[in-house]
C-alpha cells in the first residue's frame, strides 16, 4: 500500500492557520476585556483550542516538507534548521495556550466564566505565542522566498528580536537526539501514552456509552464531571506522542497510519465542537436515571466512540505502515 | 541455565511461525491491537470505577456503575486471549524474561483487587453506601498503583528481552 502526499503543499496550506489563528484569537480575547464581553472571550478560547489542534498537522507536515525540498537549488539548509527550531518552540507554546483555553472553557461551562489565573495565563502565553508564531512564519517564508532576502545569500543574520528569540530556540538535531538518547525514555513516554489513552477510554468512553443507552440508570450530568480526566489524558498523549515523533520525524511523517490518526483526532475535535457548540449537550445534560438522550446526541456519541477506536487502531498500526507515503 | 528446548519446538509450530511471519493483516499486529484494546477497556473501566470510589463525582450513583465491570472483564478476557497468541508467537522472548513473570503477577493482583471491589462495594449491598465507599477507597488506590505497574511491566517487555527467538539474542 502506498500513498502520495506532497508535504510541501500540505505545509503551505496549513501553516497560515497557527499564525493568523492566534492573532484573531488574541484580538478577540483582548477586545473581550472591553465591556467584559464573556461571549467574545468564550469564542476566543474556542479559537485558541481549535488552532492548537490544527497546529499538530501543521507542525508534522513541516518535517515532510523539509524532506521534500532538502537539497534543491535555492533552498538553504541553514534557514530550514532555523525555521525548524523556531517551530519547535512556537508549537509547544501553542499547545500550552490551547490546553489553558480548554481549561478555561471547562471553567466557563462550570461557573460561567474562566478563573482569573486562567485568564492571566492565557493573556501572557498567547502574546508570546503570537510573537513566536510570527517568528516561525517569517523564518519559514525566508526558506523559499529569496525575493525578501536583503543580499544574494540566505539571511542568517538576525535582527534584535530575532537574536533574542534565537537564543531560546533549540538546534533541531540536538533536540531530536535529546528525544531518543535512551530507549528507556521512549519506553517511559509510550507507557504514559497508554495511560493517557486509558484515561480517555474510561471517562469519555463511559459518557459516550451512557448517551447511547448503556448503564441507563446513570444520570448524565455527574458522569460528565469525569471529562477533565479525559482532557488530562489528551494532554498527556499529545505531549508524549509529539515528543516521540520529534525524536524520529522521518519514521513517523511518512507513515499513512499516523496521518489517518491525526485526521481522526481532527474529526474528534469537530465532533466535540458539534456536541458542545450546537446545544446538543446542553439538551441532554439534565437527562436523569433511566431517561433517553436525544438522537443527535446519540449520533455524536457513536461517532466519538468510533473515532476513538480508530485512533487506537491506527496508533497500533503505525509500526507496520512505515514509508507508506511517498 | 540453558533455554529449554520446548520453546524452540513451540516456536517452530505452524501457528507460532504464521503469527510471526505472515504478511496477512490478521497476523502479529492484529493480535497486538486486540491486546491493546482489551487492556484499554480493562484499565479504562478500572479508572472510571476507581476515580468514583476515590471521590470524583460524588453525586454519581454507585449501583449502575456495576455495569462497567462487564466491560472491564470483557477487556481482560480479550487481553488474556490475545496475550496467549502473542506468547505462542514469541515464547522464548517472553518466558526467558523475568519482567514477564512480574507482569503476570501484577495482572493477577490487579484482577484480584477489582474482584474484591466488585464483591465488597457493588455486590454486597447489606452495608450502606458510605461504608462501602470507605471499603472501596483504599482498594481503588491500590488498584491504580498495581495497574500502573502492570502496564509499565508490559511496556518494558519490548525493551528488556534477552532472546527475540530461540538461539537469537535480542
Amino acid at each position: 500500500m502506498e500513498f502520495q502526499i506532497n508535504f510541501a503543499h500540505l505545509h503551505l496550506l496549513l501553516n497560515h492557520i497557527p499564525v493568523i489563528g492566534t492573532i484573531i484569537a488574541l484580538g478577540l480575547f483582548l477586545i473581550s476585556f472591553l465591556g467584559k464581553n464573556d461571549g467574545l472571550r468564550r469564542s476566543s478560547l474556542i479559537i485558541f483550542a481549535g488552532v492548537a489542534l490544527l497546529t499538530i498537522p501543521t507542525f508534522v507536515s513541516g518535517f515532510g516538507a523539509q524532506a521534500n525540498i532538502m537539497g534543491r537549488p535555492g533552498v538553504s539548509d541553514v534557514l530550514m534548521a532555523r525555521h525548524e527550531g523556531a517551530a519547535m518552540v512556537s508549537f509547544w507554546f501553542m499547545e500550552i495556550t490551547g490546553a489553558l483555553a480548554v481549561a478555561g472553557l471547562w471553567q466557563v461551562y462550570r461557573s460561567s466564566r474562566p478563573a482569573r489565573w486562567n485568564v492571566t495565563a492565557i493573556l501572557l502565553l498567547s502574546v508570546v505565542t503570537v510573537a513566536l508564531m510570527a517568528r516561525s512564519g517569517n523564518t519559514g517564508g525566508d526558506i523559499r522566498h529569496p525575493e525578501v532576502w536583503d543580499g544574494k545569500e540566505a539571511p542568517v543574520a538576525e535582527g534584535t528580536i530575532g537574536s533574542i528569540l534565537h537564543v531560546f530556540e533549540p538546534t533541531p538535531d540536538k533536540f531530536i537526539h535529546a528525544m531518543v538518547f535512551s530507549k528507556w525514555e521512549t519506553a517511559f513516554l509510550m507507557d504514559l501514552h497508554f495511560f493517557g489513552l486509558a484515561l480517555i477510554v474510561g471517562t469519555v468512553g463511559a459518557l459516550d456509552l451512557r448517551i447511547l443507552g448503556f448503564a441507563k440508570q446513570l444520570p448524565i450530568a455527574p458522569l460528565h464531571k469525569f471529562v477533565p480526566w479525559a482532557l488530562l489524558g489528551l494532554g498527556i498523549n499529545v505531549t508524549t506522542g509529539m515528543l516521540v515523533l520529534i525524536g524520529m520525524p522521518v519514521y513517523y511523517t511518512f507513515d499513512a497510519a499516523l496521518w489517518l490518526k491525526i485526521l481522526a483526532l481532527m474529526l474528534l475535535g469537530l465532533n466535540a465542537a458539534a456536541l458542545y457548540l450546537t446545544g446538543t449537550f446542553s439538551g441532554i445534560e439534565q437527562v436523569k436515571a433511566g431517561e433517553d438522550a436525544t438522537i443527535s446526541a446519540k449520533l455524536l456519541a457513536g461517532s466519538s466512540l468510533c473515532l476513538w477506536f480508530a485512533v487506537i487502531i491506527l496508533g497500533r498500526y503505525i509500526q507496520s505502515f512505515q514509508e507508506t507515503i511517498k | 541455565m540453558g533455554v529449554p528446548i520446548f520453546l524452540n519446538t513451540l516456536e517452530e509450530s505452524g501457528l507460532s511461525t504464521w503469527i510471526r511471519e505472515t504478511e496477512s493483516p490478521f497476523g502479529f499486529y492484529f493480535i497486538l491491537l486486540f491486546h491493546n484494546i482489551g487492556l484499554a477497556l480493562a484499565v479504562g473501566a478500572s479508572i472510571l470505577i476507581g476515580l468514583r470510589l476515590l471521590g470524583v463525582a460524588p453525586d454519581l450513583p454507585l449501583a449502575p456503575l456495576k455495569k462497567f465491570f462487564a466491560i472491564l472483564w470483557t477487556g481482560a478476557w480479550i487481553s488474556a486471549a490475545s496475550g496467549l497468541f502473542l506468547l505462542i508467537a514469541y515464547p522464548t522472548k517472553a518466558l526467558t524474561n523475568p519482567v514477564f513473570y512480574i507482569k503476570l503477577a501484577l495482572i493477577g493482583t490487579g484482577v484480584w483487587i477489582m474482584l474484591r471491589i466488585e464483591k465488597l462495594v457493588f455486590d454486597d449491598t447489606s452495608a450502606g453506601q458510605e461504608a462501602r465507599l470507605a471499603t472501596g477507597k483504599p482498594l481503588a488506590a491500590r488498584a491504580f498503583v498495581v495497574w500502573i505497574a502492570a502496564v509499565t511491566a508490559g511496556r518494558l517487555l519490548a525493551y528488556t528481552f534477552k532472546y527475540l527467538v530461540y538461539g537469537r539474542p535480542g
